[in-house]
């Protein structure tokens, strides 16, 4: 299966709200205002400051997490009620490898994520060395995932995802916990990616090189567009 | 959170007779073990001491035999040291040395053939060993692929918790909070819930757990 070569995320009024903590108040909480907006570039950046609701944006796209109001599509299949679907077409690779990666070592994350693919025992294993080797991991296949560093860790997450050829990549901060020539070596490889990517990110430099640019305030979109005007006007909301 | 893998036998790569040994048959084994080093006793407290005296030494000519060496036998045991000491002292106060030795034998004889089993089993094909056991009651409801990776998911957590207690014991250490049972206690409760959530997450992430056919059910 090879990814396809262009998809289309559709979010209608799509809004995230949680109910109060505290019972003596009555309105939930905003966690995502009502957006609306197609997303269609093959890289996309999303920007803000820490609790502005970018992780709860990307959620939304693969159905982590649902909307209170309005709909969210992608490639015409809707989040609520085709989640699984959406959720095997939609990669999502999170902050923290350690909390994905869930199998003792990085050969056999990949042969669980391929489990889904009905192949045999063999055929699995296989594959899941040819995934290590395509990645330069190979010399990982049987290490405890404790043992691998930050960088190790987080291509072993994005080869786990990847493992079953999505045709969106959603990645929230994934270069956060790594120093910079992992850094270096992770964007690299979303380079060279023929899917669809769609990634948070505090690095600006890294932003101004995409497609395109959401900036999100106090959950709300406040920018959408050029990346260099999307950044200066992320840098303006930061003083 | 630092690493404790090691205190779940991880599987070793090789190619001994264990290794190539069919699954069931290990399985069956293991479970050979837990009745002679178990049951034995019931015949006669010195029978169960001899006969569990000589399924630990065959423990561990399979131990060696598995190329699992010295080091990875005495990890296994040092975990268990206080407890087997502990267990050991109080029959021998109260049954004498032949019960104290068969007891102490019969969990050493166990735990080791267990970690031969998963020394030399990689972690799919214990899945796919215990999907197939549950297989004949998927006509009650189990699934089978989600009993397996939930079995796996608990092998999995066992490092991170402990590792949760170290972190968390350091931590208090550094504030001079080793004695304060909350200060030790509290916060891996907190991160141990965080982690379920967390590792949840992703599985839902990544469609693990999901139902094939589920999108038909849905509103």
């Amino acid at each position: 299966m090879s990814p396809a070569p262009s998809c289309r995320i559709e979010l209608a009024q799509a809004s995230v709200s949680i109910p109060p903590s505290d019972p003596r108040i009555k309105e939930s909480k905003t966690i995502l205002a009502p957006l609306s907006l197609t997303l269609t570039q093959q890289r996309i950046a999303v920007i803000g400051a820490n609790g502005s609701g970018k992780s709860t944006f990307l959620r939304l796209i693969n159905g982590l997490v649902l909307p209170t109001t309005g709909t969210v599509e992608v490639n015409g299949r809707s989040t609520h009620r085709e989640a699984a679907a959406v959720r095997r077409s939609v990669g999502f690779v999170f902050t923290d490898p350690l909390s994905q990666l869930v199998m003792p070592t990085p050969q056999e994350d990949i042969e669980l994520s391929l489990r889904r693919a009905k192949l045999s025992k063999k055929e699995r294993r296989e594959q899941a060395l040819a995934i290590l080797h395509e990645y330069r991991l190979e010399h990982l296949a049987q290490s405890s995932i404790y043992e691998l560093s930050g960088g190790e860790r987080q291509l072993t997450a994005l080869a786990t995802v990847l493992a079953v050829v999505p045709d969106i990549l959603v990645l929230d901060e994934p270069s956060t916990l790594l120093d910079l020539r992992n850094t270096r070596l992770l964007m690299e490889r979303l380079a060279a990616l023929p899917q669809q990517i769609i990634l948070s990110t505090h690095d600006l430099a890294l932003a101004a090189t995409f497609e395109r640019v959401l900036v999100m305030d106090q959950g709300a979109l406040v920018f959408d567009g050029d990346p260099h005007q999307g950044v200066a006007a992320y840098r303006e909301l930061a003083g | 959170m630092r690493g404790h893998a090691h205190l779940v036998a991880g599987y070793v790569p090789g190619s001994s007779p264990l290794h190539r040994m069919r699954l069931g048959l290990k399985a069956t084994l293991l479970f050979a073990v837990a009745v002679l080093a178990l049951g034995s006793p019931i015949i006669s407290t010195r029978v169960g001491a001899v006969v569990t005296t000589l399924t630990l030494l065959a423990v561990m000519v399979a131990h060696f035999v598995a190329g699992l060496g010295w080091h990875r036998m005495w990890r296994a045991i040092r975990l268990m040291l206080i407890f087997l000491i502990l267990i050991a002292g109080y029959q021998w106060w109260q049954h004498g040395p032949w019960v104290a030795w068969q007891v102490m034998a019969a969990i050493v004889a166990t735990v080791l053939a267990s970690n031969v089993l998963t020394s030399t089993t990689p972690v799919d094909e214990l899945l796919d060993g215990l999907a197939a056991v549950v297989k004949p009651l998927e006509r009650f409801g189990a699934d089978p692929e989600r009993f397996s990776l939930t079995v796996a998911l608990m092998l999995r957590s066992i490092p991170f918790v402990i590792g949760a207690f170290g972190d968390v014991r350091d931590a208090a250490r550094a504030r001079g909070l080793e004695r304060n049972l909350l200060a030790r206690s509290l916060p891996v409760v907190i991160a141990t819930v965080g982690y379920a959530r967390a590792t949840g997450e992703a599985l839902a992430a990544r469609g693990l757990g999901d139902p094939e056919d589920d999108d038909a059910s849905r509103p």
